[in-house]
């Protein structure tokens, strides 16, 4: 009896073993040896490929190509001439660090101080926040997450949009902030008093980046003393870290050129640059990379025509900026793309606006050899489409981060598909009652 | 010489403008796409437009002397984008000291030298719905607008005879504004117990002045006159639409049972994140939504919203418009309502009906505007792509057959009031805060913890 | 005995002639301040009895407070005091449409601690139209010497405020003992501005025009009704004893004029608005955007009195090289600024009287100003006229001021030459028949305001700042380093002192702004006010909600470097 019973079991349990795993949990990303197959392929580096093959193995993109042998343990996913993108990349914005914006035990971008660029943003981020699921499903898989506040508020980092630790989500990127003393002139002040208020202000923060070069030179003494703050801007100075340098007003853009030749920091780039257009060549001719936006902004000046913030980005890349586009938003990164489709509309075209969503963020980030583009060698960050991503009519079929097929749900999906025809719905003869 | 032909230039224009918002005007657009909302998507069609009206519709059209025609071949004209919900051109928003505020109305308050009515109006909207702030659980009237910028007259910029609309609040707004000031109400209790007790002691007054009417004569005392309960009486009669600020499922299923209770009957929900859980209830109540189109997680109220909202509710029967309480926003409100095709696939009509006919239905002012059909007020907007698409740019924007905005010929500088003690250089650089401006006005601070601390 | 008797007598010889020091004319006056006489002849001077009306060579004659005579052949008076006028000129006293003229801002009111926001009493709203401005009135206000320094007789003086402070009276600029002495006329007009509740309803303009409305509406019923009962009150109830409705009941019978204090286009149309809507009779007293007004002041029959504050001039980028945008922008700026002197002209030849009113207005700078307004259209005459006779008739008092005529109140400006000269200066000036003398100095500007003098604004300054929350005082303190002002304010109670940025010091208008520390959020104040002497008046607010309330200054005794002048 016994070992009829054992032979039954042996014999249930055989099909499932034989057909693979036990049945696939949707809400789980997985990863496996994949052939993504009859897509046409926007590599952005190197041209579309018509109907292409894409071959991801441990989470790198192994083969890209027309006509790829497709290896015999590859699970085989054919796309039907969907269109495949590189996974974009939001150049700015406090995803992961905030959850409600209103309620402040819930932000972590912000810390006391002026000058704390010791923070780390990275460590801080909540792998497990609802608003990456979101995020994510539209084809954003990567965000320069910054924090803010104060002169210098932090460090920032890149992450990739999927991964159960802030290190699994880490991308390879790293850079302190800097707000860029701004130019915020008085009611009743002139041009010469504004100047010279702005002079001041950028004393102090010329005092703190003083204090840092000198802390460069003993930092590796023994008996130098403990000053994280100054390590972290030491790192900077010896060129080891980036500087990302937030400056808006066509004024402070120039006087932040001026200060970073002064001081001969190489390793910068500009954030924001709402005026940038007002002085593109100068950025140009500094060749000084930029990440700008939100491109869905109103004009900095009320004299300004009304498309300035669509039409800038195109402007500035025109004149020969390198230019990555933020849309400096937490819940709503998902929006990107289209920052990106007004840029295009507005003067930027598409090729060079996809550009500042993928591989020009990854290269302004010192990360373009592993993110940014479809090309072998590359970290398997992709996402399929029914169509141009810019239009907000084409559907997000899948998303691939670090080769991990990402679950296409969301907090947001799982209530449409609760509530698109609730149960019950109206259910009539349950009168409203008054419940007094 | 260049600079002065230039001033003398912008001085003509400017001059013109101030004589051009209280007319109507002819023009004949040739050879459009044409979407009409209400009877479909006509190609290579024209339309005639005779005294601010729209006059015929059809192809091969001619045009009568003296009006100008507009070579539409390749362009895409659409109704005149209607905002259900805004705070541009209005000098405060709102009356945030007292938690029932009906008699304050935002006609008193329009500013036509807002700066924001042009890039609106860059933005294909032809009218908006001035709203009081959302501090107050009952706050004040609104005021239908159309964007006749131009004029230092804010009557100019009254749309004529559009029913009264009114504002009310509930949830987070009123319930913190009664914490900071220590006064009613700190709950969503409270907040119900306020709407009713509005309401009761309305039909109390409406009683008083009933009798005091009967009688005749010098010789009876009149009761309080009270321009708050006047305006109560009259929600309490359907002559004004009611507007409420609301997010939660249950907040919003509350106040439609206060509603009931009180015979109210013509409501529309602004915002309404959570609308979509208790849209059967809606469509059975009769009641519209007036929604972002993806914005969520700046309040606790709003954590567990989706931007599958619109679809939602569309499928399931409730008028739904897309709004942006936003200057920003408004300017593309035509790619607001397109996100409904990314999320729920709504079609081509069913996207643009949410910033055309459905909002007009919200304001009351479906009869004048919101689609293109023979008799309607000429409030059209020109694109040079499908208005859906990502690289739809606005070419020009008409109200009343008159043109306020076109691509070719705008001047940046739009500014009718220039403040002669202002910099050149004045530069404002929009934050995240700056999108809610519900809360304008009304944010409380304690001065006493202030200086005291 | 007799020591105390002499005492007594003496004593009580002192108090007769106290009882009778306030007619200064009768009686001995130790301070030897008091008149020699109180009739005056100036002779031989080129006198403009009023616009268009000249005498060459002329004489006025000003006895016991009335002109007496005028022309080229009168007798002078045995008693008089002659005063060679060769070369000099006479104007009427000039007649100012709205100020605060002779008022002191009283204290503001605590806030009680248990605040009902939603209904504030009336006082703490500054909803007490019942006050009269009479009870504000200090004699030894500076302001009134400040407008008679430059040629101002009459001020219609209005209370300060919030939305409804009160009756406005119309004053003379004297040098009196006794505020009964500086009345004209009394409680002539309801003053009115959109001015909220601090903290509470009406707190903004919203709440203000739905205020009035109510307000309005109930002293109708209650007028009508009141009239009833007072024919025959048997039976009835007894009407509203609400003093602020009562006050209520002149202007719905359209006995008493409500002056606005809308200088702004938007804030007078909406005036206008309320005009239109309940029907009362409107007076905008000191309107700065009218150009565009024309047509809604006349359809409403609307008064005005045109400002006199005017904004600074635009002062253009002295750079070489500038962008065709700087150009075009700076172009239209300037146009902006000119539109503000244009219009007195302009609406003067579309057939709009109007007076000019002080308020706001620095007064070292107000013939500045007027020159200014001149030269961009306005004609003398018209200007002339605004400053006398067409006030006069808009108050209501030209029957006894306005010009220079036999019987009207002696009122007049003694000039070293022609007013609308730039170079001319006023040497003497009478108000109500007494004779106030000004030092004429060839340059430089008098005491009281030095536009660019920062010794006056370095150092120690004590202030009293009237926040929603109560009153606090605290102390600021500037200072210059090499080119750069800078300073610190203290807060009270113990917190830290808050540094003072973007401080600016430009024609006697002081700004500057600082943070406080709330709850983790830092909140920015911003302080602008004008400086006069050692006095500063300016308003504080904050902007993220929307707040302001009044802030005053007085600097610090030691530190003071006052400019010696006489």
């Amino acid at each position: 009896m016994k070992k009829v019973f054992i032979q039954l079991l042996i014999f249930c349990f055989i099909p499932l073993v034989v057909f693979g795993q036990l049945t696939e949990d949707p809400r789980k990303a997985r990863t496996a040896k994949f052939a993504l197959t009859n897509a046409k392929i926007y590599t952005v580096t190197n041209g579309v490929i018509e109907n292409g093959t894409i071959i991801i193995t441990n989470g790198i993109i192994e083969a890209v190509g027309a006509n790829i042998a497709i290896p015999s343990d590859a699970e085989v996913i054919n796309y039907n001439g969907r269109e495949i993108y590189p996974g974009m990349i939001d150049s700015g914005t406090q995803l992961g660090l905030s959850e409600i914006g209103s309620v402040a035990e819930a932000n972590d971008f912000r810390e006391f101080g002026d000058i704390t660029p010791h923070m780390q943003a990275l460590t801080a981020v909540n792998p497990n926040s609802e608003a990456i699921p979101v995020t994510r499903i539209s084809g954003v898989t990567t965000t320069l997450t910054f924090p803010r506040g104060g002169v210098l508020p932090g460090t920032a980092a890149t992450i990739n949009l999927f991964g159960y630790t802030p290190d699994q989500m880490f991308a390879g990127s790293k850079g302190v902030i800097m707000n860029f003393p701004s130019n915020r002139r008085g009611r009743r002040q002139t041009q010469e008093q504004a100047d010279k208020a702005r002079i001041k202000a950028l004393e102090d923060v010329n005092a703190a980046w003083d204090k840092a070069e000198i802390y460069a030179k003993v930092q590796g003494s023994p008996d130098a003393r403990y000053y994280p703050e100054m390590d972290a801007l030491a790192e900077v100075v010896n060129g080891e870290m980036m500087l990302y340098l937030e400056a808006n007003s066509a004024a402070d853009i120039l006087s932040a050129i001026e200060w970073i030749q002064d001081r001969g920091y190489e390793n910068v780039v500009f954030t924001g640059v709402a005026e940038g257009w007002r002085v593109a060549e100068q950025l140009a001719e500094a060749n000084i990379p930029v990440i700008a936006g939100p491109v869905l902004s109103t004009p900095t000046r009320d004299s300004d025509a009304y498309y300035t913030a669509y039409a800038n980005p195109g402007i500035m890349q025109n004149a020969g900026v390198k230019v990555a586009l933020r849309t400096g938003d937490t819940e709503n990164s998902r929006n990107l793309p289209y920052n990106a489709g007004f840029a295009a509309a507005y003067g930027m075209g598409r090729e060079e606006a996809l550009k500042a969503i993928t591989i020009n963020a990854a290269e302004i980030m010192g990360i373009g050899d592993q993110l940014g583009s479809i090309e072998v060698g590359k970290k398997a960050n992709l996402f399929v489409s029914t169509g141009d991503p810019f239009e907000t009519a084409t559907q997000i079929i899948d998303v691939y981060i670090d080769g991990y097929q990402i679950p296409m749900r969301s907090r947001q999906t799982d209530l449409y598909d609760e509530f698109l025809n609730r149960t019950p719905g109206l259910n009539k003869t349950k009168i409203i009652t008054d419940g007094q | 010489m260049k600079k002065l032909t230039q001033s003398i230039l912008i001085l003509f224009f400017i001059a013109s403008w101030s004589t051009a918002n209280a007319q109507t005007g002819d023009v004949l657009i040739k050879n459009a796409t044409v979407i009409t909302i209400t009877d479909g998507t006509l190609e290579n069609t024209d339309i005639l437009v005779r005294d601010g009206k729209i006059n015929r519709i059809g192809t091969k059209l001619n045009a009568p002397n003296g009006v100008d025609e507009i070579d539409g071949t390749g362009k895409f004209v659409m109704p005149g984008i209607i905002d259900a919900h805004s705070h541009i051109a209005g000098s405060s928003i709102n009356e945030g000291t007292s938690q029932v505020t009906a008699e304050v109305s935002m006609e008193d308050v329009v500013n036509p030298l807002d700066v924001a009515i042009y890039r609106a109006l860059a933005g294909g909207v032809t009218s908006i719905h001035l709203m009081h702030g959302s501090a107050n659980v009952i706050g004040g009237r609104n005021e239908t607008l159309k964007l006749r910028y131009g004029s230092t007259n804010p009557d100019d910029l009254r749309f004529e005879d559009a029913p009264r609309t009114i504002k009310f609040a509930l949830g987070e707004n009123p319930t913190r504004g009664g914490r900071s000031r220590g006064i009613q109400p700190q709950s969503r209790m409270g907040v119900e117990a306020m709407l009713r007790n509005s309401f009761s002691e309305a039909l109390i007054y409406q009683k008083e002045w009933a009798a005091y009417n009967e009688k005749r004569g010098d010789r009876r005392t009149p009761p309080e006159y009270s321009l708050r309960m006047e305006t109560l009486v009259d929600i309490l009669e359907g002559e004004i639409l009611v507007h409420c600020h609301s997010y939660r499922a249950d907040e919003i299923y509350m106040l439609m049972k206060v509603f009931s209770d009180f015979g109210i009957e013509k409501l529309t929900f602004q915002h309404a994140n959570e609308a979509y859980k208790v849209a059967p209830e809606l469509a059975e109540f009769g009641a519209s939504a007036s929604i972002f189109s993806d914005w969520w997680a700046y309040k606790l109220e709003v954590y567990y919203s989706t931007a599958y909202n619109a679809a939602i509710l569309t499928k399931n029967g409730v008028n739904t418009s897309i709004n942006s309480d936003s200057g920003e926003l408004i300017r593309h409100l035509f790619h607001e309502a397109a996100k409904s095709q990314k999320y729920g696939q709504l079609s081509d009509n069913e996207a643009l009906a949410m910033i055309t006919m459905n909002p007009a239905k919200q304001l009351g002012i479906d009869n004048r505007v919101g689609s293109i059909e023979v008799g309607k007020d000429a409030d059209l907007a020109i694109f040079d792509n499908h208005p859906l698409s990502i690289y739809a740019v606005p070419l020009m924007t008409f109200i009343d057959g008159i043109k306020y905005f076109d691509k070719e010929t705008d001047v940046k500088d739009q500014r009718i009031y220039i403040n002669p003690e202002s910099s050149i250089e004045e530069v404002k650089i929009l934050t995240a805060e700056d999108h809610d401006r519900c809360m304008q006005d009304a944010d409380y601070v304690d001065f006493f913890t202030l200086f005291n601390n | 005995m007799k020591l105390k008797r002499e005492f007594t007598f003496r004593l009580s010889l002192f108090l007769f002639f106290i009882a009778f020091s306030i007619n200064a004319l009768a009686q001995s006056d130790p301070t030897g301040t008091s008149a020699p006489t109180s009739t005056y002849a100036i002779t031989n001077a080129t006198i403009i009895q009023a616009p268009g009306k000249v005498i060459e060579s002329g004489t006025l004659v000003i006895k016991n407070g009335l002109i007496l005579s005028i022309g080229t052949n009168v007798s002078i008076p045995e008693d008089a005091q002659e005063i060679d006028g060769t070369d000099l000129y006479i104007y009427p006293g000039f007649i100012d449409g709205m100020s605060y003229a002779g008022a002191k801002r009283p204290e503001a009111m605590q806030r009680p601690s248990n605040l009902f926001t939603p209904d504030p009493p009336n006082d703490y709203a500054g909803i007490t139209p019942e006050r009269s401005v009479i009870d504000q009135i200090d004699v030894t206000e500076s302001s009134i010497e400040s407008l008679r320094k430059i040629g101002f007789t009459v001020s219609h003086t209005v209370p300060y405020g919030r939305m409804l402070p009160g009756s406005g009276s119309i004053i003379l600029l004297s040098d009196a003992n006794h505020t009964d002495h500086l009345i004209l006329r009394e409680n002539v007009s309801m003053y009115t501005q959109f001015s909220g509740a601090p903290g509470a309803y009406p707190g903004n303009t919203l709440g203000i025009m739905a205020k009035w409305r109510n307000l309005f509406t109930n002293a109708s019923y209650q007028r009508v009704y009141a009239q009833a009962y007072s024919k025959d009150p048997s039976g009835l109830s007894r009407p509203s004893q609400d003093r602020v409705i009562e006050a209520f009941y002149p202007v719905v019978a359209k006995e008493k004029t409500v002056f606005y204090n809308a200088n702004s286009l938007l804030e007078a149309q909406r005036a206008i608005r309320l005009k239109n809507e309940l029907n009362f009779n409107l007076t905008l007293g000191n309107l700065e955007e009218g150009w565009d007004l024309v047509d809604q002041i006349k359809e409403s029959n609307t008064n005005v009195f045109m400002s006199l504050n005017l904004p600074d001039k635009p002062k253009n980028s002295t750079e070489e090289d500038k962008s065709d945008e700087v150009v075009d922008l700076e172009m239209k700026r300037m146009d902006a600024f000119n539109r503000h002197l244009n219009q007195f002209g302009d609406m003067k030849s579309q057939g709009i009287t109007f007076g000019f009113s002080t308020m706001g207005a620095t007064s070292s700078k107000i013939k500045a100003n007027l020159l200014a307004i001149i030269e961009a259209g306005l004609s003398e005459n018209d200007a002339l006229s605004a400053l006398t006779i067409d006030a006069a008739k808009l108050l209501g008092i030209e029957s006894t001021t306005g010009t220079l005529d036999v019987g009207k109140i002696g009122n007049a400006i003694i000039s070293t030459g022609p007013y609308f000269e730039k170079d001319s200066k006023i040497k003497m000036v009478f108000v109500d028949g007494d004779k106030y003398d000004f030092e004429v100095k060839e340059n430089k500007s008098g005491e009281g305001v030095s536009a660019t003098d920062e010794a006056i604004l370095l150092g120690s300054w004590s202030y009293t700042s009237n926040t929603p929350q109560g009153v606090q005082n605290g102390k600021m303190i500037i200072e210059k380093n090499g080119d750069v002002l800078s300073g610190v304010i203290t807060n009270p109670n113990g917190n830290s002192d808050s540094e003072l940025n973007n401080l600016s010091f430009v024609n006697g208008s002081l700004s500057f702004d600082y943070a406080v520390e709330l709850g983790g959020q830092s909140i920015e104040i911003v302080i602008e006010g004008d400086i006069m002497g050692t006095d500063f008046d300016g308003e504080a607010s904050i902007s993220q909600f929307n707040a302001s309330w009044a802030i005053t200054a007085t600097k610090d005794a030691p530190e003071q470097k006052i400019k010696e002048t006489r």
